[in-house]
């Protein structure tokens, strides 16, 4: 199955890039450049990606999108530099992977007259892009911290996983505490799980073991969360009311939710679908009447048993 | 020997240094002077004391008591090699170069010479070309050292001494690992490095070659000084004598004769390899065959095509009459045809581990019992090895590393023993071991062939060759051009077909 | 004079001491105790059976693979793909087990289909990797380089970069594998234990492993030595794709998934816990006891950070760090004076 798809996936390689070369002049190409699908999120957002890719260039024929991911700064400045260079490209939706190293060379494309449209992820000065569009990380923490609050009482304990130590873990977590502030939830520690699920796993455990009262776990992100449930059927103390608040929308979570399940009764939208968004929104530069430049932020949705199945991809990889 | 007789005259003296290691002393309040612009040799067995002398005398280490005198003053000589500053540099044993860099950078490794921060290489370049050419050496500075035969890397070794103003060098072993041909170059810069006022200790194991180069002999013997005297006043016996404290009227042992009817157990037809060409011969039950030939005429590479580490081109071995092919030396030794290694610290033993591991590693096989090694099987053999091969070391548990090369060599020979072969091939029994230790193990080769092992000696030395072999095949650029037999066995006739000046048509 | 002998007298006594207490081998035992020491006056719940049980069965996963990492270093080889190969492993059981499902149910046999096939392809690994460091002639560093990155990228290609999840009815079956316990001991500590002692009388009992300790020490030695060194080394890395088939069919029925995030960094920890062991990484010297003490060592590093908040989250790294070096340290210095020289 998996060879022939393999091999199905070389052949196509191929025959595009014959052409490809003498392809039309007078086509609208717009660079898509995202990061390596390495974890699942990201899997959620190429396929996303490559879903909108299919579904604008039916709608629009003189529109080509060529999406190309990269595994980390360096190479992702360079792709964009051939996007230029060699595709010749009239627009560019880039997820940045990283703010800093990424803006001079965005900065530089921009110059060669291309239109910008940087996703989730700004760019360490302003004014370079034409449209932004992004989820909202303080936004996940606040929503989160609300619906904690809408659940627990003063002297209630919790204990936060943190993602990967990095600037939108940073925005959730600050700006979870701030609401959680004066509410009377105890934190009784927060540590880093790198929004991976192994970690989630062993954080708990030893959470676990160091706490005998714990009354709710925010775990930030699905895959965290995955972990976290794990550990507390391992231990027997996922009876009595306890909950976990994840992120994202994962989509055996929201399947999860949609079944009625009370551990992981909630999730917090950061859709891997803003790129699809931002795509739309680009070729909507060139075909609408109306302005379309401009800042772009999703909401941070509540996830609930009533709106889950609107938020319920089966076919995404996330 | 009056150390205080004409004091000015010595360049470097040492009065009465003793040395211990932990509990272990190893020098007796041995004193010792250099005479400026002479060479002095330092000749014991090993175990002597003379690395620990040479290594005292040039700070290396530090004596437990007693003084060094530089120029007649006193003098506490500065650790880890940095007397070269007072003009005394140690050339080890053990070269030490840095195989990958070149013969320019080696020499002025530490002490470049730079400006702002830059390489002069040019400068750098010319002066070592200067110095080779004061050597009369043919490389080049640029030359990578990986790539330069050991002799070369050791004239290497002298240009960074020169370049480094030695007024006194010190040799360890020098020609232990050279030719004869690259002895006599070796010697020729020796002598000049003594016109130009430098003085020269080294130690050696070839008697003949200290008898010829030096002008004076220290004698060792287990850490105490024996003798210092005029080389013109010792013949090769009283040196020898002296070394040994016992009279070795006979280093080889009488050689029995091998039964006419003796059975031939191994016979060699037309076989050629990598560098070896069309090679035939036999290989009686009980008899030791000698190997000669020059360095790089292919003798070594014969027997590891036999053996099964070296591929085989063409050509049929038999052993006891039966086709014998070996892809690998675990079917050599099972066959019964083992090889001890030239090579014994790259090829030979595991420096890093203790005699035990060592001795039973060809063999280990046979010590395998319900699937596990049986320790106390090897114990026994290792009491045996000892006993047997005469291995004298201080502890039982000691790294193989740190045992002298006469110990070495016998463990290698125990290793060997242990499979229980019925042909053993030696490449150059005694390579870089002492009279006393060469006789015994002449004593070995001769006791093994006597119980009808069939023993084929490798070696470069020819007195051994003409001293202990049975029949002598002579090789030359990858060819046997001769067998010699009975008194066939001599100086000349070997260098002639070594030479290749002559050469027999032999037909098996 | 007088004085020197008095020193010598006392540095002699030092050095008898610090012989029995031979910190080379008594290293690593000697860090563990004191991790322990720190974790318990920390929190007294660090030494509560829960969390000893946890500590065991997680230092599992890396201890397995760390024994088979013993051989190949030992021998003086390096494998980087072990942690890839462990994705790439628990990705095709997954899947595989999931096809499964179809023909034999949820049943035993599925299962066993699965941990069956995780042997085969760990084997396979191996060999692949041994075969081409021997016939291939290519450095190990490079060879392992080589397939950690393919089985990395094959593990996110089989899942789409996402994630591959077993079928929920057959964690059911599984799960005992991870969950399960036997006289009080959860199932992987008993692997583990089982793998430590096999792998203890294979290094140091028998004449593969005292070839490999011959072909790390030298080469060419074992070569003159009648050893045939090809084939012992690929059987390192075969034993080492063993070991990590080993941990996988552990590892799988804990969470019941494999992604791209599966098994990162494994093959630094277990090299890592090797070397904290006292196993030399250039090869020549093994300790299987070192090595399993070293994985302890690791994973208490992690568990007692997780236990307090006083070292902030981000320096957590810079705390594993130290400690290891330290742990080395310990083992290498020069504690044996008066032996300069």
């Amino acid at each position: 199955m998996k060879l022939l798809k393999l091999l199905s996936v070389l052949a196509l390689g191929t025959a595009i890039a014959l052409p490809s070369t003498a392809m039309a002049a007078e086509k609208i190409k717009i660079g898509v450049s995202y990061p390596t699908p390495t974890h699942a999120w990201a899997a959620g957002m190429n396929w996303h990606a490559e879903q909108a890719e299919i579904r604008l260039e039916a709608l629009y024929p003189d529109i080509d999108l060529i999406l190309v991911n990269s595994s980390n700064p360096s190479d992702q400045a360079s792709a964009i530099e051939d996007l230029v260079s060699v595709n010749k490209i009239d627009a560019l939706v880039i997820l940045p992977i990283e703010s800093e190293p990424l803006t001079q060379p965005v900065a530089n494309v921009k110059k060669s007259g291309v239109l910008i449209t940087v996703v989730d992820r700004g760019l360490s000065r302003t004014g370079i892009e034409d449209i932004y569009v992004a989820g909202n990380n303080p936004e996940l923490g606040i929503i989160s911290a609300k619906y904690m609050m809408s659940r627990l009482s003063s002297g209630d304990n919790i204990v936060i996983l943190r993602g990967i130590p990095t600037t939108i873990d940073n925005e959730r977590f600050d700006a979870f505490m701030a609401e959680i502030e004066g509410s009377g939830i105890n934190v009784l520690d927060q540590k880093h799980a790198n929004w991976n699920r192994d970690d989630g796993f062993e954080v708990m455990q030893d959470f676990l073991s160091r706490f005998p009262d714990i009354d709710a776990v925010w775990a930030q992100d699905d895959d965290i969360a995955i972990g976290v449930v794990a550990a507390l059927k391992q231990a027997g103390r996922d009876g009595d009311g306890m909950f976990v608040v994840g992120g994202a929308g994962m989509k055996e979570t929201i399947k999860g939710i949609i079944d009625g399940n009370t551990l992981v009764p909630i999730d917090v939208l950061y859709p891997p679908s803003m790129i699809a968004t931002a795509m739309d929104v680009t070729v909507a530069a060139f075909k609408s009447n109306g302005p379309v430049a401009g800042r772009y932020i999703l909401g941070a949705t509540l996830i609930t048993q009533e709106n889950a199945a609107s938020f319920y991809f089966p076919d995404s990889p996330f | 020997m009056s150390v205080a007789e004409k004091t000015d005259a010595y360049i470097l003296a040492a009065e009465r240094v003793s040395k211990s290691f932990g509990e272990v002393a190893v020098l007796f309040s041995v004193s010792f002077e250099l005479r400026k612009g002479e060479v002095h040799a330092l000749i014991g067995e090993n175990g002597a004391g003379k690395s620990t002398l040479m290594k005292i005398l040039s700070g290396l280490h530090t004596a437990t008591s007693g003084t060094i005198k530089l120029d007649g003053e006193e003098i506490v000589l500065p650790p880890y090699g940095q007397s070269e500053s007072l003009g005394i540099v140690l050339i080890h044993q053990e070269l030490n170069l840095a195989e990958q860099m070149t013969v320019e950078e080696n020499i002025f490794l530490g002490r470049e010479d730079t400006s702002k921060g830059f390489l002069n290489r040019k400068t750098m370049i010319a002066k070592v070309q200067e110095y080779l050419d004061i050597l009369g050496l043919d490389i080049s500075p640029n030359d990578r050292i990986r790539d330069l035969s050991i002799a070369q890397k050791q004239m290497v070794e002298i240009v960074k001494a020169m370049s480094r103003d030695a007024r006194v060098l010190i040799m360890d072993e020098p020609t232990a690992v050279l030719t004869e041909a690259e002895t006599e170059l070796f010697f020729k810069q020796v002598e000049r490095l003594k016109q130009s006022g430098v003085a020269i200790i080294f130690s050696s194991h070839k008697l003949s070659e200290v008898k010829k180069i030096a002008d004076r002999v220290t004698i060792m013997r287990d850490g105490q000084w024996i003798a210092t005297k005029k080389t013109e006043d010792l013949t090769l016996d009283a040196m020898a004598q002296l070394m040994v404290g016992r009279e070795l009227s006979k280093l080889y042992p009488p050689k029995n004769e091998v039964d006419v009817d003796a059975e031939i157990v191994l016979e060699v037809k037309n076989l050629n390899a990598d560098s070896i060409d069309n090679i035939s011969f036999k290989l009686k039950k009980g008899e030791i065959l000698g190997f000669s030939g020059l360095v790089g005429s292919g003798r070594t590479a014969v027997f590891e095509a036999i053996c099964g580490l070296l591929r085989i081109e063409s050509g049929e071995v038999y052993l006891n009459g039966k086709p014998s092919q070996f892809t690998s030396v675990a079917q050599a030794r099972d066959a019964g045809l083992v090889y001890l290694t030239k090579d014994r610290k790259e090829n030979g033993l595991l420096l890093t581990q203790k005699m035990q591991p060592n001795l039973t590693l060809l063999a280990l096989p046979k010590f395998v019992k319900n699937m596990t090694i049986d320790k106390r099987a090897e114990k026994i053999a290792m009491a045996r090895g000892v006993r047997r091969f005469d291995i004298r070391a201080r502890d039982p548990n000691v790294i193989v590393g740190d045992m002298s090369g006469g110990n070495q060599q016998k463990l290698l020979l125990a290793k060997i023993m242990e499979s229980n072969p019925k042909i053993v091939i030696i490449d150059e029994p005694t390579r870089g071991i002492d009279v006393g230790t060469k006789q015994q193990i002449y004593n070995f080769i001769a006791a093994l062939a006597a119980d009808g092992m069939s023993v084929v000696v490798i070696s470069s030395e020819m007195p051994e060759i003409i001293g202990i072999c049975h029949r002598v095949a002579v090789m030359y650029r990858g060819k046997i051009t001769g067998v010699l037999n009975g008194t066939e066995i001599n100086e000349s006739e070997i260098v002639r077909y070594a030479a290749g000046l002559r050469e027999i048509q032999q037909n098996g | 004079m007088v004085e020197d002998n008095v020193n010598v007298a006392e540095s002699r006594a030092v050095h008898k001491w610090l012989r029995k207490f031979d910190l080379k081998t008594m290293g690593p035992a000697i860090a563990l105790i004191i991790l322990c020491i720190i974790g318990y006056s920390l929190n007294t719940a660090f030494l509560s059976d829960g969390n000893i049980t946890n500590l065991l069965t997680r230092s599992a996963f890396i201890g397995i693979i760390a024994v088979g990492a013993t051989f190949v270093i030992t021998a003086g080889g390096i494998d980087l793909s072990v942690g890839s190969m462990a994705a790439v492993i628990s990705g095709l059981m997954i899947m595989i087990m999931n096809n499964a499902l179809e023909t034999f149910g949820t049943g035993i046999t599925t299962v066993l289909i699965g941990c069956g096939c995780s042997i085969i392809l760990g084997v396979g690994a191996g060999w692949v990797n041994g075969f081409l460091t021997t016939k291939g002639k290519i450095e190990a560093f490079i060879v392992t380089l080589g397939t950690m990155g393919i089985y990395r990228s094959l593990v996110t290609y089989f899942a789409d970069g996402g994630t591959l999840s077993l079928d929920f009815d057959l964690r059911d079956t599984y799960g005992p594998i991870y969950y399960g316990s036997f006289l009080g001991l959860p199932i992987p500590v008993w692997v583990f234990i089982a793998v430590s002692i096999l792998g203890w009388i294979l290094l140091n009992r028998t004449l593969f492993g005292r070839y490999c300790t011959a072909i790390g020490s030298n080469e060419s030695v074992a070569k003159y030595s009648a050893i045939n060194v090809d084939r012992i080394k690929t059987y390192t890395y075969i034993i080492q794709g063993l070991c990590v088939a080993m941990a996988t069919i552990i590892y799988v029925p804990r969470l019941g998934s494999a992604s791209a995030s599966t098994g990162v960094l494994w093959e630094l920890e277990a090299i890592a816990a090797v070397i904290i062991g006292g196993t030399v990484l250039k090869g020549g010297y093994g300790r299987i006891v070192g090595t399993i003490l070293g994985a302890l060592i690791l994973t208490t590093i992690g568990n007692i950070l997780n236990f307090t908040d006083l070292i902030s989250n981000y320096l957590n790294g810079t705390m594993q760090g130290l400690i290891i070096i330290v742990a080395v340290w310990l083992q290498r210095a020069d504690w044996k004076k008066g032996s300069n020289k």
